[in-house]
């Protein structure tokens, strides 16, 4: 698969003009600061808040159909119903669907075959042009930019735990907040113009302390540190290039890259991103925006079965097993060599990230 | 509050007559190792006032801790008290306990003892072991109740004390055994001693310091505290905790009151770490840091100042201080001008620096525009209101704090609203509190404090830097008694070179060891501890052994009814 790094300002990022002119404001005043967040060239942010990029509408237009009911209730009603007058053990009910959502395979017939599997439809949603093409199944995001590969949307659209306040995407982001496994940075370095720069440096790390909630108490206050995590972190350590234009930062892809997205008590897991891209605008405070890549879809559903169990899964009417098949089904990037068949699906993930000083183990 | 012999216990005529002969008998020797000698530099002095002072909180919590060990859980908290020329400290020999108050500190003391009493916590603090732990023993029970009573109530208890608690132990022993408290069987003893040692943690002379005073042997017109006071008095200046074994020992051997004797205690309690728990209490105090406790921003200013950042702040002052007044023995004064400090992650995203886990030792860049305690978020924040900045606030304090000034409080029927209402045409606060030396009656005072304050503008009211305000570039210009300078590292060096700041440190010190505000009597030996304390470097650990063994430390005022004790004793 050819990967051009998409060097052409798009309208979202020219959306971005007005912003970077306060921006161009706000580090002028910064810059003259002592001690200013942005030293010695590096700044640094750390993952505050992570979600799918699933786009919604109000009236949920993406879903004409509704939202998927793959929940292991809808399918224990609909294999096993109660006017059968069959006599059935537990290893022939609750385990063989047990067995389903755990351990699918593509040898496994669906068996949710005889319910519909709803994907999200429409050609809006959000992400980044992976591959720089224009292709029939991409979508356009919101400032009108084409080109925009997600298809793990088209897949998990409408699910309801994914959507917004869904328990996939409330207790992932609080697990991420208050796990320290999920830690997550970039380091910018060598940024001269925190509003355009067109070389510099991005470090991605896991690191290793809490993060620092406001007197709000629902937001993270820039400012704080973060020490890298040198030990059980390397994996997680990353270096790309990318150009900061009007206050919005792009970045080469990284071939392959994990992600930490561990469940606290469950499962220390993480996700495998190839062609990695950020597309963050960027202030002294705070990084916000998208990352963009395919998804390793093995990995998807091993960190998704170890992390989620059936009654998470029933409350979001998910079903681990549908999910793998319609990721497989898909699948957009990657192709194994030997069936052909694609092993790596588009995905976007939104971000916030909020400034801190990454402590190197040598500081 | 003075003592009146009349209605002293018999212990205490006691220990007073056999004071005033042991004292009588020595006084030649004395005399020529203390104040007759001519060439002795300290002036004549009178002494304080012999007080009658409630306890703190603290110190109650570091006695216990020293008595009991830091496994004893000793929460406590009594009800705060007014401050009085600049210390809490100065309003101890006023305050009382309600009636409420000794019910919270019952519940207190009942905690401590059940905690003592636990069957496992007992093996060791219980020395002995009773014949039998299901009825009385009272040799046990005197052993336990001499040991911890004399270390409670600073002194020795004496035979008929001890008596009446053994006899209580003893009588609560025989009542409770084998009852049930919580589904468990008591142990007879052990519960008979709870009840006693309860009993004796909310003892008025465990919860007041009571000081006693003698004549003095080199001047038998002139009273002094006695061994036991003295003690108190030095243990808790400098370690905020009564006295240890060792010198209520040496108060009880009459040697504390020798010249050896106390310069012997005095040293070992100024090389002690237990020191860094005094100094810490006395800063606690003259930084008015008990507001720390209340401190409150408003989150949608500030969101980055929690309840954390003020406890952090109130801390990063008291390691800053400690570690440069004690650990390195450094000149008072530098503290106003010194880059270094101690950093917290919390702290430091109000200071804009990185930061290490826990406390980390810090020191601010050349070119940072923070140097020096008034840069630092506690004294920043402390004098700012929720909302905003204080440009008098801080001046206010400055002046009150460090020099030891008093700035009037403001007239009645004074219209706030020019300085609280946004107005375009005002953005910064130089502009705003300008109107205030538009009024005459307000001009007076804040001449003294706003141009202290206006220097500190660039830090908001949660102590963050800051070079602007409404988009306007903030003027930092200032000045203090006739210095002018730009900034806050300007009015740290101008506060520095004030010849009142040590002045005042000096006399705090003073006020704290001695439990009041010092009297224009006490002016030349005031004058006489900044003499030393320059001659010595403006070092604070020579300052307090200049105070504590001056003769001003420990002779006490002969007021009236301290003329009746000294006339009763003679007559003995």
């Amino acid at each position: 698969m050819p990967q051009v790094w998409n060097a052409t300002k798009t309208p979202q990022v020219l959306s971005f003009a007005f912003f970077s002119t306060m921006l161009a404001f706000a580090g002028a005043a910064t810059a003259q600061l002592p001690e200013p967040h942005q030293k010695d060239g590096r700044i640094g942010y750390v993952l505050t808040e992570r979600h799918w990029a699933i786009h919604e509408t109000e009236a949920s237009t993406e879903c004409p159909q509704g939202m998927n009911t793959r929940g292991s209730r809808d399918l224990f009603a609909q294999q096993f119903p109660e006017d059968s007058d069959v006599e059935r053990t537990v290893v022939d009910t609750r385990l063989m669907i047990e067995a389903y959502q755990y351990h699918t395979n593509t040898a496994t017939t669906d068996i949710y075959d005889s319910l519909p599997y709803y994907e999200a439809q429409g050609n809006v949603s959000y992400g980044l042009n992976l591959d720089g093409e224009v292709n029939a199944d991409d979508f356009m995001n919101s400032a009108g930019e084409e080109g925009i590969d997600n298809q793990l949307y088209r897949a998990l659209g409408c699910i309801a735990g994914y959507r917004k306040d869904g328990q996939y995407w409330f207790f992932e982001n609080a697990f991420m907040i208050n796990n320290g496994s999920n830690r997550w940075m970039i380091e910018l370095s060598g940024v001269d113009d925190l509003v355009n720069d067109d070389d510099v440096t991005v470090t991605t790390y896991r690191g290793l302390d809490n993060l620092l909630t406001d007197a709000t108490g629902v937001g993270f206050s820039a400012g704080g540190t973060q020490r890298v995590d040198a030990r059980w972190g390397q994996s997680f350590v990353e270096e790309v290039k990318g150009k900061i234009v009007d206050g919005v930062l792009t970045t080469e892809p990284i071939a392959q890259a994990k992600i930490p997205w561990s469940q606290p008590g469950v499962s220390d897991g993480y996700h495998i991103f190839k062609d990695l891209q950020f597309q963050f605008k960027l202030t002294s405070q705070v990084a916000q925006g998208l990352m963009g890549g395919y998804v390793d879809i093995e990995q998807y559903n091993h960190r998704f079965r170890t992390s989620w169990s059936s009654h998470h899964q029933n409350y979001g009417q998910s079903s681990s097993g549908s999910e793998y098949t319609a990721l497989k089904r898909l699948a957009d990037a990657y192709p194994d060599p030997e069936t052909g068949a694609n092993t790596a699906i588009s995905g976007a993930v939104e971000m916030t990230l909020t400034q801190v000083y990454i402590v190197h183990p040598d500081e | 509050m003075s003592l009146d012999m009349g209605r002293s216990t018999p212990r205490f005529k006691q220990c007073f007559t056999s004071a005033f002969h042991r004292a009588v008998m020595g006084l030649l020797a004395l005399c020529a190792l203390t104040g007759c000698s001519p060439s002795d530099p300290e002036p004549t002095s009178s002494g304080t006032q012999l007080l009658t002072k409630l306890i703190t909180a603290e110190q109650y919590s570091n006695s216990l801790a020293y008595i009991f060990g830091p496994s004893i859980d000793t929460q406590v908290q009594f009800t705060p008290i007014v401050r009085n020329e600049g210390l809490l400290a100065n309003s101890l020999a006023t305050a009382g306990v309600s009636v409420g108050q000794v019910q919270t500190i019952q519940g207190i003391a009942a905690t401590v003892a059940s905690q003592v009493m636990d069957i496992e916590q007992r093996q060791y603090l219980v020395a002995c072991r009773p014949e039998s732990i299901d009825g009385p023993d009272e040799a046990c029970a005197t052993q336990f109740v001499s040991k911890v009573g004399r270390l409670l109530f600073r002194r020795a208890l004496i035979d008929d004390e001890i008596a009446v608690f053994v006899e209580q132990a003893s009588a609560a022993a025989e009542e409770l055994a084998g009852e049930e408290l919580n589904g468990e069987e008591l142990d007879g003893f052990y519960a008979g001693l709870e009840v006693v040692l309860e009993g004796l943690l909310i003892h008025p002379e465990v919860l007041f310091i009571i000081e006693s005073a003698e004549p003095d042997p080199s001047n038998p017109e002139q009273l002094r505290l006695d061994g036991y006071s003295l003690a108190s008095r030095l243990s808790f200046f400098l370690w905020n905790a009564s006295p240890d074994d060792e010198l209520l020992a040496a108060a009880e051997s009459g040697e504390l009151l020798t010249r050896d004797g106390i310069e012997r205690a005095v040293d070992r309690m100024l090389e002690s770490p237990r020191l860094v728990d005094g100094m810490r209490a006395f800063f606690d105090d003259m930084f008015v840091f008990n507001e720390i406790k209340t401190l409150v921003k408003d989150a949608t200013i500030y969101p980055g100042f929690t309840t954390v950042t003020a406890l952090d702040a109130q801390e990063q002052t008291l390691r800053t201080i400690i570690d440069h007044t004690l650990n390195k023995d450094k000149d008072y004064r530098d503290l106003f001008t010194s880059r270094s400090t101690f950093m917290s992650p919390a702290l430091a995203i109000v200071y804009g620096v990185p930061a290490q886990p826990g406390w980390a030792s810090y020191t601010f860049a050349e070119d940072s525009p923070r140097a020096g305690l008034l840069t630092q978020v506690s004294f920043l924040a402390l004098t700012s209101h929720p909302g905003r900045s204080s440009v008098t606030l801080r001046g206010m304090a400055l002046r009150e704090q460090f020099l030891c000034q008093t700035v009037p409080q403001p007239p009645p029927g004074i219209d706030f609203s020019v300085l609280t209402n946004p107005d375009a045409n005002y953005p910064t606060q130089r502009q705003r509190v300008a109107a205030h030396l538009e009024t005459p009656s307000c001009a007076g005072c804040h001449r003294i404090t706003d141009p202290i304050g206006l220097s500190l503008e660039q830090f908001d009211g949660a102590g963050g830097y800051r070079l602007t305000e409404n988009e306007a570039t903030i003027d930092a210009t200032g000045a203090l008694d006739g210095f002018e300078f730009d900034g806050a590292i300007g009015l740290g060096e101008a506060l520095r070179q004030n010849p009142e700041l040590p002045r005042c440190l000096v006399q705090r010190v003073y006020s704290y060891a001695t439990g009041g505000p010092p009297e224009i009597e006490a002016r030349p030996t005031l004058n006489y501890f900044n003499e030393e304390f320059a001659a010595q470097g403006y070092q604070l650990r020579n300052l307090l052994r200049t105070i504590v063994l001056s003769k001003a430390f420990s002779l006490i005022q002969n007021s009236p009814s301290e003329e009746r004790l000294l006339a009763a004793a003679s007559s003995d």
